[in-house]
């Protein structure tokens, strides 16, 4: 189980990685291949449509099978990926203990007031963060 | 030993006020080390103990795979309230057992996702996620920054938020923080340790950070910045820059002058009275838990014929 899981990580990466190198849309089948044939075609498609539902890869319908291409990159994957492992921890981290939290709001003020003291630069911060998962950057 | 196996139980409750003294009067440096140290050995002590008792307490239970020799009456006079105290140190000892592996297992699995999450990214010490939340933390051998944390600081503000998490890693913070969560697992009365190693590690950090880049407002601005950019992190046994700890303070501390290191502070001022009472609480209850160790090795060898 625990093996499986990794296997995973790492493979969404390399097929995400073999997706980038090639030259336009491509299917699954090709991605196969350009990994060297060790996974199985189902396999590759059950990546790829994780991928999919990840937002990280787009496909069209070309006669009977999909064209795969990339729409984001290795980095961005990993941090889908550590984001969902943020979200997860926060839940428990709910039940657990509570002292990892967001600043409370009597906090902030204190700390609106002391970085005004504090002189030069001025702290130009929106209140709450963006809690969606979209809006890639850059 | 006598009323000794139960001291190291209930001396942990130094920790308050040294923990205190120490958070605020000490370099952050020699409060994390002498913090940590204090209660690792309280810990350990408290742990023993318990399972003294339990031994002592329960070896004359029917059904006991002890054997009996080692509940002879003569073992059990040296232990007050034999009996309570035994059955009562069951369930303490079992709870410690569960709520430390509970411990340790979240922090490994949290490690091992956080590493599987970024693999195949380039770089070995500093991986920057391309992500809308901002969020900064130190794993025990990387640091993951997002592009909308760094966006929101200036180039200074980088440099600090990035040596302030390089700090964590050099010092191997992680380790700190995973020995006082334990702790204070194996005895709750050792939690205001864990609160204050927490913050002092993130003090330590602090002012490494301001060292490196040669200005505290700086870094000061950096930290308050990013608390007010950030969520929190993952578990925390993971150093972040943001969010873990009482952040103002910390922003306070470094607007202030930078605190001084000296080997041994006097013994009657504030930071003389934390480390020497750290160092006595310590050093007690690691005496007390010895001399009960010692003296049930002595009568049960005594009273068991081996």
């Amino acid at each position: 189980m625990e093996r499986a899981r990794r296997g995973q990580g790492q493979l969404e990466g390399q097929v995400l990685g073999a997706l980038r190198e090639a030259e336009g849309p491509v299917t699954a089948a090709w991605v196969q291949e350009r990994l060297g044939g060790d996974l199985a075609y189902t396999t590759v498609v059950t990546i790829l449509t994780r991928l999919l539902a990840k937002d990280v890869v787009a496909r069209e319908r070309q006669g009977r099978s999909f064209l795969w291409t990339p729409t984001a990159d290795v980095a961005r994957l990993a941090a889908l990926r550590m984001r969902r492992l943020l979200d997860g921890e926060r839940d428990r981290e709910a039940v657990l203990a509570s002292f990892v939290t967001a600043l409370p709001p009597g906090d902030e003020q204190v700390l609106r007031a002391l970085l005004e003291a504090a002189g030069p630069g001025r702290v130009n911060t929106g209140s709450a963060p963006p809690a969606d998962h979209g809006g890639t950057e850059d | 030993m006598g009323v000794f196996v139960l001291l190291p139980l209930v001396l942990p409750l130094t920790a308050w006020p040294v923990a205190r003294l120490a958070e605020g009067r000490l370099h952050p440096r020699t409060a994390t080390r002498l913090l940590t140290a204090m209660a690792v050995v309280m810990a350990g002590c408290s742990t023993l103990c318990l399972a003294l008792l339990m031994v002592v307490g329960t070896a004359q239970l029917p059904g006991n795979p002890l054997p009996d020799g080692w509940s002879d009456p003569e073992v059990r006079a040296a232990v007050p309230h034999d009996e309570v105290a035994g059955r009562a140190a069951i369930p303490a000892l079992a709870a410690v057992a569960v709520l430390s592996g509970r411990t340790l297992r979240r922090h490994r699995r949290v490690t091992r996702l956080a590493r599987r999450a970024l693999t195949g990214l380039p770089g070995r010490e500093v991986s920057v996620l391309p992500d809308s939340a901002p969020y900064a933390y130190a794993l025990p051998d990387r640091i993951v920054v997002t592009t909308a944390l760094l966006r929101g600081l200036t180039p200074g503000e980088r440099r600090a938020l990035f040596a302030h998490e390089r700090a964590h890693l050099v010092a191997r913070h992680h380790r700190h923080l995973l020995a006082v969560h334990l702790a204070a697992r194996a005895n709750p009365f050792l939690r205001p340790l864990r609160t204050a190693v927490v913050y002092t590690a993130e003090r330590w950090a602090d002012e490494a950070a301001a060292r490196a880049v040669g200005d505290r407002r700086t870094v000061a601005r950096a930290i308050g910045k990013a608390a007010l950019l950030s969520r929190g992190t993952p578990a925390p046994t993971l150093a972040a820059l943001a969010a873990t700890g009482p952040v103002p303070r910390r922003v306070a501390a470094l607007l202030g002058p930078a605190p001084v290191t000296r080997s041994w502070p006097a013994t009657f001022t504030a930071a003389g009275l934390a480390v020497w009472g750290a160092a006595a609480g310590t050093l007690v209850s690691a005496m007390s838990s010895a001399n009960s160790a010692v003296t049930l090795f002595l009568i049960l060898s005594a009273a068991t014929p081996l």
